[in-house]
């Protein structure tokens, strides 16, 4: 075994965690909010601060609350109540709606269990 | 040294082709929210695909939209005074679809029941709460009989002889869009993607020799109740009791209606589907919603579909050894009934 030869394995020991974080870690947090409104310009906020804000949309307000690295819809003046019904999102690429309201909630980014949701 | 440092590149390189190549992107058509995913071609290509599909989908929605006016309410007032009209080559296939899909189902899927689902108050984006219709009213259109094979199509010459048919395409219009946007990603070169119109899906193709990966919603909470992996090219179509609904004195009214009561459907939560097309499939999951835990199977049999999953009002799962085979539980924290036939 050369000098070189160990530097390689020295240096490929080094690499693993890196490799392991990038290609295997846990990205399935998500980073941002992006809500969109038919009535507004969209708005993206940052996932890790609490927040709660009023989005006009087609119908009225929606109410929604940004809490521990999740989002939801709190209330919308729509019917059916679907979005609030959505519940918490907490992955990457989760998506409440609120059609009636034209408002749209996602974390983005992609979720890494499934490249679409059937229902 | 030298050997090092082409270690090194070769591993940056094997980093780069890690990437998806997934192009994602969301928008507004057939009144839901559409979700595309495309993967393989550049951006500025996926993107344009994505405006061909939705155009086509909106097309497709406003020339079949059952109560603004649009081609359908036409030939519904044309239908209703007795004449007979000439259809387009378009026009032609759905309709004759929709024939074949309601014999197929023995008239459990049936899309000349439109006055019932008016009646019921679902010509609308969002029926308000309150009284249901007088049980009068909903047994007056059962009894007039209105079904597809009641309709007379003489190559483009359609008529009816009974005047009771109102075509209501909304149990497999969504399927049909979706089937002629995937023929738009197709004559663009695109060979591997996913049109998701609302939850109802249909994917082509893999991503890069992986395939893509689906989950199922829970009909009751939060999250996934199953994941399954697509083959080649196929449809995933659920119907549910929660999609659309409306409440009066703490009772739930939702959409599917059994023409043969002429009241919401009993005894399934959900119905789900894998099919090659997406029109077969959806209709499929509002038969077998209909058709319910007892006849479920019966059902999917004489529409020629093997995969099915129906969640009854227990919440027992009952599907057929083939989609046994296709989906793995996401519920772990639990117990899950399920019944398998073959």
């Amino acid at each position: 075994m050369t000098r070189a030869d160990k530097v390689v394995i020295v240096l490929a020991v080094l690499l693993l965690p890196f490799l392991y974080i990038e290609f295997w870690g846990n990205r399935s947090q998500g980073e941002v909010v992006l809500i969109r409104s038919t009535n507004s310009e969209d708005t993206t906020l940052p996932l890790d601060q609490d927040k709660q804000l009023t989005i006009e949309g087609a119908l009225g307000t929606s109410i929604i609350d940004i809490k521990d690295r999740q989002v939801r819809f709190i209330d919308s003046p729509c019917q059916g109540k679907q979005c609030v019904m959505a519940g918490w999102l907490n992955k990457d690429g989760q998506l409440a709606a609120c059609l009636p309201n034209g408002v749209t909630v996602q974390i983005m980014g992609r979720d890494q269990r499934f490249d679409a949701v059937n229902f | 040294m030298f050997f090092v440092v082409i270690s090194f590149s070769l591993l940056l390189i094997s980093g780069c082709e890690q990437q998806p190549q997934i192009h994602q992107q969301q928008v507004l058509a057939l009144g839901t929210l559409v979700d595309i995913s495309i993967y393989g071609v550049d951006d500025k290509i996926a993107a344009k695909a994505v405006t061909a599909v939705s155009n086509k989908m909106e097309a497709i929605h406003h020339d079949w939209h059952a109560w603004q006016p649009s081609k359908l309410t036409y030939i519904n007032q044309q239908l209703a005074a007795g004449s007979t009209i000439s259809l387009g080559p378009k026009q032609r296939q759905l309709i004759q679809t929709g024939i074949t899909l309601a014999r197929q189902s023995n008239d459990l899927f049936n899309p000349a029941a439109g006055k019932l689902i008016a009646l019921w108050g679902f010509h609308s984006h969002e029926r308000p709460n309150g009284a249901p219709p007088a049980s009068s009213n909903i047994e007056t259109l059962v009894n007039a009989g209105a079904r597809m094979s009641e309709l007379i199509l003489n190559d483009n010459q359609l008529s009816t002889i009974n005047p009771a048919v109102m075509i209501d395409v909304g149990g497999y219009a969504k399927g049909y869009a979706v089937d002629q946007g995937i023929d738009e990603l197709r004559r663009m070169g695109i060979d591997n993607a996913i049109i998701n119109a609302g939850g109802d899906l249909r994917a082509i193709g893999d991503k890069g020799g992986h395939p893509w990966r689906i989950g199922i919603r829970h009909p009751r909470q939060a999250g996934v109740i199953a994941s399954l992996e697509t083959r080649g090219d196929e449809s995933v179509f659920t119907s549910g009791d929660y999609e659309r609904y409306f409440k009066y004195q703490g009772q739930r009214f939702h959409h599917i209606i059994d023409p043969r009561t002429g009241r919401p459907a009993q005894g399934t939560r959900s119905a789900t589907i894998i099919h090659r097309d997406a029109s077969t499939a959806d209709a499929a999951a509002t038969a077998v919603f209909i058709a319910g835990p007892t006849q479920w199977r019966e059902t999917a049999r004489a529409m020629g579909i093997e995969e099915v999953m129906l969640i009854d009002a227990t919440g027992t799962i009952h599907m057929t050894e083939a989609m046994s085979r296709r989906i793995h539980f996401e519920v772990h924290d639990q117990p899950i009934k399920t019944i398998i036939v073959p």
